[in-house]
């Protein structure tokens, strides 16, 4: 599969799973995902300027009966603990997180690193159910995740890799 | 006038609003006066008031208000210009400002020494951007409920709090009643 390939397939999986509301904030790793966002005139999608920032708008959309995904880079998440833990889980708000992988394997900045090798920790530390994925063939799986948002009661993170994205 | 009698006196202009509540005192006071199924209190998430309200606005045809606090807006400011690009006509950030933290112990916020939300909101692109004394906030919400918004309020007003007890709502009682709210104003839009 092609670069521009898994952009297509993992919106189209995602869409078919339910996912009708997308926030993304920017990543090297997303710039071909984040303009397939942007041309799909069938979902409502908004750049937005912080992680914390999407939360609260796709808590907002959620509450009007829309199903939120939150694109965004792991470091993300960083930022994003407190509000996942007092408002995501506590109100077990279901939604997914796509996160794409700064600081694995194919990464060429080591700032980037040691964020890249927690993030998996940091979210399974607050039950965030989290699930890491390497090749394109895993869209399906992927978009799968949207529903189990449902039956978990709870945001799902699915971390994508530079394989996932053919990005080395 | 503190918070608390600024909420008292903006309730009786709130007709098919939805609120989305900023946590502690103010969701506390806000239970005490007017409870209802068109209110979501926040119980945690500092600073996401603002966002949420933006987030529902986009959703649904009904005004909807996010009461805010100048700590909980100076923490999430990267949402102001989300607010003006979004151009929500339905949408109101209303900003109680004591200039304190008021749920942890009145410490000062810097709107105490100088910082204008107002002027902060307007150059994020934000036209209707004013801030008015707490005694006047009621007419102003009045008029912004009739007009298209996006509106911002800043109603400043003195710190402190009455003592009141946590709201004896679980967070999926809030959730739950909230959006069956919602569900059945989208059903009669």
């Amino acid at each position: 599969m092609s670069a521009g390939d898994v952009n297509q397939a993992l919106l189209a999986e995602l869409k078919a799973n339910g996912a009708d509301f997308f926030v993304s904030v920017p990543c090297k790793l997303l710039d071909g995902f984040i303009p397939t966002l942007e041309q799909d005139n069938e979902i409502t999608y908004r750049a937005v300027n912080r992680e914390e920032e999407g939360l609260g708008i796709c808590t907002g959309a959620y509450l009007a009966g829309r199903k939120p995904v939150i694109v965004m880079q792991n470091t993300g998440v960083g930022t994003l603990i407190t509000s996942l833990c007092s408002l995501g889980l506590y109100y077990r708000l279901p939604f997914l997180m796509v996160i794409s992988h700064r600081g694995s394997p194919g990464e060429p900045i080591g700032a980037q690193v040691p964020m890249g090798t927690s993030v998996e920790s940091l979210l399974k530390t607050i039950n965030i159910p989290t699930y890491m994925y390497s090749d394109p063939a895993d869209v399906k799986k992927i978009g799968q995740l949207v529903p189990f948002t449902d039956v978990a009661e709870s945001p799902v993170a699915a971390i994508l890799d530079y394989d996932f994205w053919g990005a080395r | 006038m503190r918070r608390y009698e600024l909420l008292q006196s903006i309730v009786p202009v709130l007709t098919d609003e939805f609120i989305i509540c900023n946590l502690g005192f103010p969701s506390q006071e806000l239970y005490s006066i007017r409870d209802s199924d068109h209110n979501f209190y926040m119980l945690g998430s500092m600073g996401l008031s603002s966002s949420i309200g933006l987030g529902l606005s986009m959703e649904i045809d009904n005004t909807v208000i996010s009461i805010d606090g100048d700590g909980s807006v100076l923490m999430n400011l990267g949402t102001l210009p989300s607010i003006a690009l979004e151009d929500s006509k339905n949408f109101i950030l209303f900003i109680v400002d004591n200039g304190s933290y008021g749920s942890t112990g009145d410490q000062a916020t810097q709107t105490a020494k100088g910082t204008s939300l107002a002027a902060i909101a307007k150059a994020s692109g934000i036209a209707s951007s004013v801030e008015v004394p707490g005694e006047q906030a009621a007419e102003t919400l009045a008029k912004c409920i009739k007009t298209p918004g996006p509106h911002v309020i800043v109603a400043k007003v003195e710190p402190g709090s009455p003592k009141l007890t946590p709201i004896p709502m679980t967070s999926l009682a809030i959730r739950d009643r909230f959006r069956e709210a919602v569900k059945q104003a989208k059903a009669q839009a």
